[in-house]
This record gives C-alpha cells, sequence and structure tokens, in this order.
C-alpha cells in the first residue's frame, strides 16, 4: 500500500514497463506490440525481457514478432498509427534505431505536420540504451538525436514508478514518443542480470496511473547548486550529493525524465535558488542535451547564475568494451562530485572578486 | 492579344540559357505544345514547346543570344489560335541533337506477357460478369477515361503553366502514367488508403482528391490540401483516403503494411495501397517492406510503376532483372507483371489483388510497365532517353488506346468524347483559377501542428 492508500509491490524497472504496457493493452484493444523476440514462445520478452508472458495474455496477433527489419518495424507503427492503432514498437538495442532513422526522422516525426494536423501518430518506439559492456554499437543514449527532431516527444525514465506511469501516458498521447529506458536500471534477474545494474525494486502501484510527460522531478532539494541528470546519472547524481553533503555542500538533484516538452520553468527556477548548474549526461558531450539546456539556462537566468554552467558527459568517442575503458567512460560519481565541488569553487572565487 | 514568350527556369543552376535556334519563323502560326525553340541549358539541348497556340511574334531573342529564366524572349498573339488544332502530345526529348544510343530496347510493342494475357482474361471475364449491366460496364470505363484526360490536361496545363514561370516550386508529374493510377483506384473503395509518392497527381485524382485542394497546395496557398506545408511532393486529400504523398523514396512501403496491419488488427476489410517506381525496388524499405506484410498477410497491394528510370539511371543500369515483380517470389506473395498503358488490364490485376487482401489471403506485388512522357522533375528534358524509345511509348498512349476502344468498340460517340475533354479542361483551369485567387498562408501557421 502506499500513502494513498493505493496497493503497490516491488517492482524493477522491466516489471513495472510490462505492468504498463498490460495496463495499456487492457484498457484499450487498439494497443499492440511489435519488435524482435518480444513475443516467441519460450523466448525471451525481448532483449530485456520486459514483454515477457505478454504474447501469452494478449496472442500473437497483438504481440508481433518481426523480422530484423528496424526500418520496417518503425515504418509499420507509423502506418498503423495513422489508421487507428496504438503501436508500441521496440527496438532490441536503442543503436539499432540507427537503420530506422528515415522512418523516426522523416515519418513518424513529420506526419503531423505534413499532414496540417490532420492525422495523428500515437505511436511509442521503445530504446533500450545505456553503456552496458556491450561495446559501441550496443551503449550508445541516442536521446539528443531526437531531441532535435520537432514533432518526437522523448522521455527517459529514471525510476520504476515514472517507468510506469510515464510508458502508460506515452501510449496514451497521440503523439509519437520516443522512449528511452537504460539497460542498468531494469533490474533483471538470474542470467538477464546486466553485471553494472543497480537495484530500484521500489515500491510501485498495481493500477493504472499516467505520468504527464513534460515534467521533471525534483529527487532532492539543496541549496548550493543544482545538477540535473537523466536515468543511470540521476542515481550517480544522487549519490554524488550524498557525498557533497558531507562537505557541508547541499546539492539539488532534478531528474529531467522528459526531454520533449522539456520543463524548463522547474529547472529555471532551481537554478535562479541556487545559482549553479551541472549537467550530467551519459550521452557524447558534443551536442547532447545538456548543451540545449545550458544555453537555455544561460538565455533564461543569466543574472542568478553565480558560476558558469558545467557538463560531465560521455567524451567525443565511440563508447569502448572493457570494463576498466568503460568506467572510465561512463560518468561516476567521482566526476560528478568533483566537478560540483570544482563549480564551488570557481563560485566562491567569483563572489570573493565581485565582493571586493 | 499578344502573351509574353518567357524563358522557362530549366537550367540545374538558373543560370542563362542560350539560345540554340526557333523553331517557327517569326510571323508563322504555331500549335499549342508544338516545338517552338530549341536552347540550351548548363544540363542540356532541350526543345521548348508553345504553352499556347498563335502567331509568333518579335521582338525576338536572337538566335546564340543568352537570356536569364524569366526574360521575354518573344510574343504569341492569339489572333488566330481558335483556328490552331491543340496538340496536347508532348515532343519527343532529345529534340536538337543527336539521339543517345538507347540504353535499353524500347518495349514497345512487346508482346503480351502470359500475365497480361491473364489480366486480360479476368477484364473479359469482368465483362461477362457485368453483361447483364454492359451500360453500366461503359459507363465505368467512360468514368476511367474521363478520369485519366483529367490526370493528362492538368499535368500538361500545369506544364504549360510552367514554362511560363507561374507554377512555384518543383513538378514531378506523371504523364503517360495515368492507366496506372486510375486502373489501381478504381479497384478501390473511398475507405482504402492510398500511399503515393513525390509524383502524386494522377494517385491523387485517381483516389477522388479536390483538385481544388491539391492545386492550391502547389502554389502554396492557405487553402492547400496541407495549408501549404506539403508543396507538390505532399499532397493528400484524406477524406478520399490518400495519405500524405511521400518523397523519400520507398517509405511509403513499410507504412502501407502497417496501416494494412491495423486494419486486420481492427477486423476491418480496408486495404492499403502504396504506389512506388522502379527506383524504389532498390531501397531497403522496398524489401523490409513486402517481406513484413507478406509474414503478416497484411491487405496490402504494393504498385510499382515501372516507368524505367530512377531520376535520369535506367533500371538496367541497377538491376540483374527485368521483371521487379519476380522480386516478390522472394518474400512469397504473388508477383504481377502487368501493361500499364493498359488500364482495364491494370484495374483487373487490381481488383485481384484488392480481393486477395480483403479475403485476409495478404499482399500483391502489382509490376505495371509504364512511361513518363516528361522529365523527372521540371527542368529535366530527359536527354537519357533515345527518341525512338520515347516514340514507342507514346505510340502506346493509355488514353488513345483507350479512346479508340471506346469509339471502336462501344461505337462511342466522338462528341461525347470532346464533352470529356472540354470539361476536364474546364475542371483543371477552374483548379489553377481558385489557387490563384487564393490567399497565402498566415506566417504564424508554419509553426502548428507539431504536436498534437
Amino acid at each position: 500500500m502506499n500513502d494513498a492508500g493505493a496497493p503497490t509491490r516491488p517492482m524493477g524497472m522491466a516489471e513495472a514497463l510490462r505492468d504498463a504496457m498490460r495496463i495499456a493493452m487492457r484498457t484499450d484493444p487498439t494497443v499492440f506490440l511489435l519488435g524482435e523476440d518480444i513475443g516467441v514462445s519460450g523466448g525471451f520478452g525481448g532483449g530485456f525481457t520486459v514483454t515477457l508472458g505478454l504474447a501469452e495474455e494478449f496472442g500473437r496477433e497483438r504481440v508481433i514478432d518481426t523480422p530484423i527489419s528496424e526500418g520496417a518495424i518503425v515504418g509499420a507503427a507509423v502506418g498503423a498509427a495513422m489508421a487507428g492503432s496504438r503501436p508500441v514498437a521496440e527496438m532490441q538495442y536503442g543503436d539499432f534505431v540507427f537503420c530506422a532513422m528515415d522512418q523516426v526522422v522523416n515519418q513518424a516525426a513529420k506526419m503531423r505536420y505534413m499532414s496540417n494536423g490532420s492525422v495523428r501518430v500515437p505511436m511509442v518506439l521503445r530504446l533500450p540504451v545505456g553503456a552496458s559492456q556491450r561495446g559501441a554499437q550496443h551503449g550508445q543514449s541516442s536521446e539528443a538525436w531526437f531531441m532535435h527532431t520537432p514533432g518526437l516527444k522523448v522521455a527517459c525514465p529514471a525510476t520504476p514508478y515514472d517507468a510506469k506511469g510515464m510508458l502508460i501516458a506515452a501510449i496514451r498521447d497521440d503523439n509519437p514518443v520516443i522512449f528511452l529506458e537504460h539497460k542498468l536500471l531494469y533490474g533483471g534477474k538470474g542470467t538477464r542480470k546486466e553485471t553494472a545494474q543497480i537495484s530500484l525494486g521500489t515500491e510501485v502501484p498495481d493500477g493504472d496511473y499516467e505520468i504527464q510527460l513534460g515534467t521533471v522531478a525534483v529527487r532532492r532539494a539543496g541549496r548550493d547548486l543544482t545538477i540535473l541528470a537523466n536515468m543511470l546519472m540521476v542515481h550517480r547524481a544522487l549519490a554524488a550529493a550524498e557525498r557533497l553533503a558531507e562537505s557541508g555542500i547541499d546539492a539539488e538533484v532534478i531528474d529531467v525524465r522528459c526531454l520533449v516538452p522539456l520543463d524548463m520553468a522547474t529547472i529555471e527556477d532551481s537554478v535562479r535558488r541556487t545559482g549553479r548548474a551541472l549537467i550530467v549526461e551519459e550521452d557524447h558531450l558534443t551536442g547532447g542535451w545538456g548543451a540545449e539546456i545550458a544555453a537555455r539556462i544561460a538565455d533564461a537566468a543569466f543574472s542568478n547564475l553565480r558560476a558558469p554552467i558545467r557538463r560531465v558527459a560521455g567524451p567525443d568517442t565511440p563508447i569502448p568494451c572493457a570494463p576498466a575503458l568503460e568506467r572510465a567512460w561512463v560518468p561516476d560519481v567521482d566526476r560528478i562530485t568533483a566537478a560540483a565541488v570544482a563549480l564551488l569553487g570557481a563560485a566562491s572565487r567569483h563572489l570573493t572578486v565581485a565582493s571586493e | 492579344m499578344k502573351h509574353p514568350v518567357v524563358m522557362p527556369h530549366l537550367g540545374a543552376t538558373g543560370g542563362d540559357v542560350k539560345i540554340v535556334e526557333w523553331r517557327i519563323a517569326e510571323r508563322d502560326v504555331v500549335a499549342a505544345g508544338a516545338a517552338l525553340l530549341t536552347v540550351e541549358t548548363d544540363k542540356s539541348v532541350v526543345e521548348v514547346e508553345a504553352f499556347r497556340g498563335g502567331r509568333l511574334t518579335g521582338p525576338l531573342a536572337p538566335p546564340g543570344s543568352s537570356v536569364a529564366p524569366g526574360a521575354i524572349i518573344g510574343y504569341l498573339s492569339d489572333d488566330v489560335e481558335a483556328a490552331i488544332p491543340v496538340a496536347h502530345v508532348p515532343p519527343a526529348p532529345n529534340a536538337g541533337r543527336a539521339a543517345a544510343p538507347p540504353i535499353s530496347t524500347p518495349p514497345a510493342p512487346a508482346p503480351l506477357s502470359q500475365e497480361v494475357r491473364a489480366a486480360r482474361i479476368m477484364v473479359r471475364l469482368s465483362r461477362v460478369r457485368d453483361s447483364k449491366d454492359a451500360a453500366g460496364f461503359v459507363e465505368r470505363l467512360l468514368e476511367a477515361f474521363a478520369t485519366m484526360v483529367l490526370i493528362r490536361r492538368y499535368e500538361e496545363h500545369l506544364y504549360q503553366l510552367f514554362l511560363q514561370g507561374l507554377v512555384p516550386g518543383t513538378l514531378h508529374q506523371c504523364q503517360g502514367q495515368e492507366a496506372v493510377a486510375v486502373g489501381v483506384c478504381s479497384a478501390l473503395r473511398r475507405d482504402d488508403l492510398v500511399y503515393s509518392t513525390h509524383r502524386p497527381v494522377g494517385h491523387l485524382i485517381a483516389k477522388g482528391a479536390s483538385l481544388e485542394a491539391i492545386t492550391a497546395e502547389i502554389w502554396g496557398k492557405a487553402t492547400g490540401c496541407v495549408g501549404g506545408k506539403g508543396g507538390q511532393m505532399h499532397l493528400a486529400d484524406f477524406a478520399v483516403g490518400a495519405m500524405v504523398s511521400n518523397a523519400i523514396v520507398g517509405a511509403n512501403i513499410p507504412i502501407a503494411t502497417g496501416s494494412a496491419m491495423s486494419f486486420r488488427l481492427q477486423g476491418l476489410d480496408r486495404v492499403a495501397v502504396s504506389f512506388f517506381g522502379d527506383g524504389a525496388s532498390n531501397i531497403g524499405a522496398f524489401h523490409e517492406g513486402l517481406n513484413l506484410a507478406a509474414v503478416q498477410d497484411a491487405p496490402a497491394i504494393f504498385v510499382c510503376e515501372n516507368n524505367l528510370y530512377a531520376a535520369s539511371t535506367n533500371f538496367a543500369l541497377t538491376a540483374r532483372i527485368t521483371d521487379i515483380a519476380a522480386r516478390a517470389a522472394a518474400y512469397g506473395m504473388p508477383g504481377v507483371v502487368v501493361d500499364g498503358m493498359d488500364v482495364e488490364a491494370v484495374y483487373a490485376a487490381a481488383r485481384t489483388a484488392v480481393a486477395r487482401a480483403r479475403a485476409g489471403r495478404g499482399p500483391t506485388l502489382i509490376e505495371a510497365k509504364t512511361y513518363r512522357y516528361r522529365g523527372h522533375s521540371r527542368g529535366d528534358p530527359g536527354g537519357y532517353r533515345a527518341r525512338d524509345e520515347h516514340a514507342a511509348w507514346m505510340a502506346r498512349d493509355p488514353i488513345e488506346r483507350l479512346k479508340q476502344r471506346l469509339v471502336g468498340d462501344f461505337a462511342l460517340p466522338a462528341a461525347k468524347i470532346d464533352e470529356i475533354e472540354a470539361k476536364a479542361q474546364a475542371k483543371v483551369e477552374a483548379a489553377v483559377e481558385f489557387a490563384q485567387q487564393s490567399p497565402e498562408p498566415s506566417p504564424d501557421s508554419a509553426l502548428e501542428h507539431v504536436f498534437v
């Protein structure tokens, strides 16, 4: 039970996502799933068990195993969405979406506009992202590509609770939604357990609820700086915040769980209070979502800034595979903490100069 | 009254165009559509036809001079226009210079393939079935004829306006391919969906789209079918199931597949049609889409308009097969070759495919062998095509063929044909008038409809 008295149970993110699809499919017969290996009897429910058991409940007609044809998967989702269905398409790994970029960028994103508002494209494209010791072609976080494309909503939850509520909302949304899921947050079990996964077995309501797309969530209130992060990085930022607290630094952590639409009001409000912004993203530094948010903060709250906006991100290289290399590549708690301390240091110098 | 002849926008760069020669002497009379002059652009040597009939009057820009597109180079006065028969057959490309060696053997008149023969038989059968309503059959044939004439008149009229610099943006025209659009769409219901291409006018008109709205769209007006956001390559009329036409080659193949899958899931007996060209059969979306449609038994019909050229590249340079329909076998669906210059054959093949799809037996690939008389897009004179190839296809013109059949087999009076043609011309001119008189879209509307 949660505070409101609704029944809850502990769920990992994979289970929460499965629950979201189950609820959406039970409440709306036009919802169907398509992707590779998602419903095969005796199979594994997609790359990360998310759709396990759904084919048994809803039948192979609504849980469609496709050929390895990413372009056709997304294209068929676009066509089905325009014809009255609400398809949920899955890329087995987010990296494979690049095989389908025409359908995502030229078709899904533009059909509403090109029809002058006559058609709707209510589809979800689920992308498992994040480095997980699989190397350069199975670990990218591609949200910036989609954030740059008008017409796509971009969701990237960090918790099972959000994952469920946001996926239900995404499926019921009348726009195409790119839905990123971090592989280390799925909470896989047994042989499906990811080496470096983190446990998020939090209480999640059993029932039907939606989390509005276009909102961010303040995960930790603080006064000295604002740390903005998404997906896995939210958890690393929270760990860094605890460490900073030991040094008397009070960090606010905002989970940027949706990039499009982007809740800049909450972000600006936080940065105006703290005067400092640190953006943490697993994506490559250059042209990442952090760059966009930094520019918007500078635009809207420049006079409130007491220090330069800083970013901690993956370097501009493909993602390496060896555990030692990958650990060095993905922003970790040490790097986030150090960047925060440096930001405070720069700020205090700035304040010193200003007061003279 | 004198009508200025302007230098058309025919080159690749918009630079000056050189006048090679006037094909008509000053003060001589020319028919609309006849060769008026030969020019040399940065692309090639091109024949420019008269946008209207009349007497050529000066001052004429002299041969050898270079002139900017849009500049007035002479006049056509219409004092004699009424006496000039209108030629609706466009000239062969490549005029004014030696014909390039043919890349492919001119295919026409080809012996009928087995599939075409089969299609013909089906037409005869359908005729027998309709025989209790022979008048109904002729009525439908007439309707198909009228639609094909409307498409031809529309495209030709726009071409003439384009030559005068009066059409904004780009143009991809379908003269010669009318029988494919009309044959297929005649086999469809209003609630079936059609996904067209960057060459959409035939498909749109055949599906019953508003002529005014698509014309206004080409003119970039607020009254356009998609408010000016689409342009010539993105025409639509959702009320008749004509979805936004797609300018990414082959992209509509998986999309039509998805719509078809959705219909099946919803328990509807609607079908989705994807039109595409020969060039699209070499893109991944074709192969992925057909395979998915086949394995899903999707009620989709894939109509390949094989007009031999992907822009300027002959299909023979891009594939080792002759019949694109053969690729259907690789995906386990029927592949049908049909004479795309014969509307009855196309209709018969489409009807079979649609019936199959509606019955839940899956998709069909129809390859219609056809030809586009004009270039790939505006300003493409088609210099890569041999004159005799062009002539051979035009000798099989689908509209002329149907006209002869209507007059010959069904004793249709010539006056009826004239009436149909006049009506089509009037419709086209009214649509253009509507487009020209329509207001520009408000700049603010550019920001609308990104999201629901």
